[in-house]
């Protein structure tokens, strides 16, 4: 008993409930007899129909699963969407968090650039994880209940129109960085800078007595730059109350800077014992002139540009 | 699945009741017919029994009480159907 028909109900009945298999075996192979024998009845070769008609009842798995009741596929509309929204929500941040932790550990253990990797590795090994595991989590809910009750739609869950960006994402990264930079130089100059005394002492390039309160005051000043970069972005352009923010932020920045430089505040006094040229009083105050005239100049010459640009994206 | 019901007021088995469905307009896949049969059996809206007396054991299937009256709301709904497609027809101009 090897004939097509009984490798078919064989393959089919493999993947029906074994209760009800005697059952579905005799109906069926009555069934694909009968058709068989209409077929044939018309002259044609009995092997041949016999052929026909299993193809006509294609893939038996396929028969299988009607039979069972049987979904054939992964996840259905049901939870489709809801599936697809939880995985761009946590593909969102879940991976780049954990490799920015890794990195960020890699670097406290001293490992430098070398940091990046590992980082990349982890990222990406979490994004995996939340793909699949997620997916096989929607697809024990879609098997496991009829439905759950999800939340309804509601008008409220639109997004917003995309509105059309006159600050990019790219510049505001490159400013958020540039900003970092900058914090993160005043402190490390107090450590590293290069400049040192005889004994191979680091001698600060500003002057430490600053520290009691303008370098702090001066670091918060650039870290509310940092949080006004994030804000200009969120917004998408400028207004003219940004406008005033930032130039409220960069006089806050600059009078300071202008005025410790020129009241010789600024630099380390230690500088001259080791650079020459800065003991003479009369080039301190030329150096003095030149960094107040810079950071004014750059004030100012921002301030120039953020209102062409504010008239300009107002309009 | 309408059409099943309808035609299994008269007992039968699988394939008779495929041939019938597909002369009267009704054509039918075997692959879809006979789990369909299967399922409605299990919601109970078709009662079966087992006739040996022919050359070969047959299931015949038969619409029970409950699948009269599911039967019946099934063909409410399609005459309500019908009657909006018509005046919907009527009520555009040509």
């Amino acid at each position: 008993m090897n004939t097509l028909t009984d490798r078919y109900l064989a393959a089919t009945l493999r993947s029906v409930p074994a209760q009800r298999r005697d059952e579905i075996a005799t109906e069926l192979r009555a069934s694909i007899e009968d058709m068989i024998e209409d077929r044939a009845g018309g002259g044609a070769d009995a092997a041949a129909a016999e052929r026909e008609v299993l193809t006509e009842l294609g893939n038996p798995d396929r028969l299988a699963a009607r039979y069972a009741d049987r979904r054939l596929q992964l996840l259905g509309p049901t939870y489709y969407l809801v599936w697809l929204r939880l995985l761009k929500l946590l593909l969102s941040f879940i991976p780049a968090l954990a490799g920015t932790v890794v990195a960020v550990v890699a670097v406290v253990e001293g490992k430098g650039f070398g940091a990046i990797g590992p980082g990349l590795v982890v990222a990406l090994h979490v994004a995996v994880h939340i793909c699949f595991w997620l997916t096989l989590t929607f697809v024990l809910i879609e098997r496991s209940q009829p439905t759950i009750d999800l939340p309804d739609w509601t008008v409220d869950e639109l997004p917003d129109v995309p509105a059309h960006r006159d600050v990019s994402l790219v510049d505001t990264i490159a400013s958020v960085v540039m900003l970092m930079v900058f914090i993160a130089y005043l402190p490390l100059q107090h450590y590293q800078s290069w400049v040192r005394t005889t004994d191979g002492d680091n001698i600060p390039i500003l002057d430490p007595a600053l520290w009691s309160f303008w370098l702090p005051a001066l670091i918060g000043v650039l870290a509310l730059d940092v949080v006004f970069e994030i804000v200009k972005y969120r917004i998408g352009r400028w207004t003219w109350r940004l406008f005033a923010t930032k130039a409220l932020l960069n006089l806050a920045f600059t009078v300071p800077v202008v005025w410790l430089a020129l009241s010789d505040r600024l630099l380390n006094p230690a500088l001259g014992e080791r650079l020459d040229w800065l003991a003479v009083a009369d080039n301190r105050e030329i150096l003095a002139a030149i960094i107040a005239l810079s950071a004014a100049v750059v004030a100012v010459w921002e301030l120039i540009d953020t209102a062409l640009k504010t008239r300009r994206q107002t309009t | 699945m309408v059409a099943s019901l309808v035609a299994l007021r008269r007992p039968d088995y699988g394939y008779a009741l495929l041939q019938r469905l597909t002369d009267h307009g009704f054509p039918v896949d075997a692959n879809t017919l006979y789990p369909l049969l299967r399922r409605l059996e299990d919601q109970g809206l078709l009662t079966s029994e087992w006739n040996t007396e022919e050359s070969r054991p047959r299931k015949f299937y038969r619409t029970s009480d409950e699948g009269e009256s599911m039967l019946s709301r099934l063909l409410d709904d399609l005459a309500a159907v019908q009657t909006s497609i018509t005046g919907l027809i009527q009520g555009v101009d040509r």
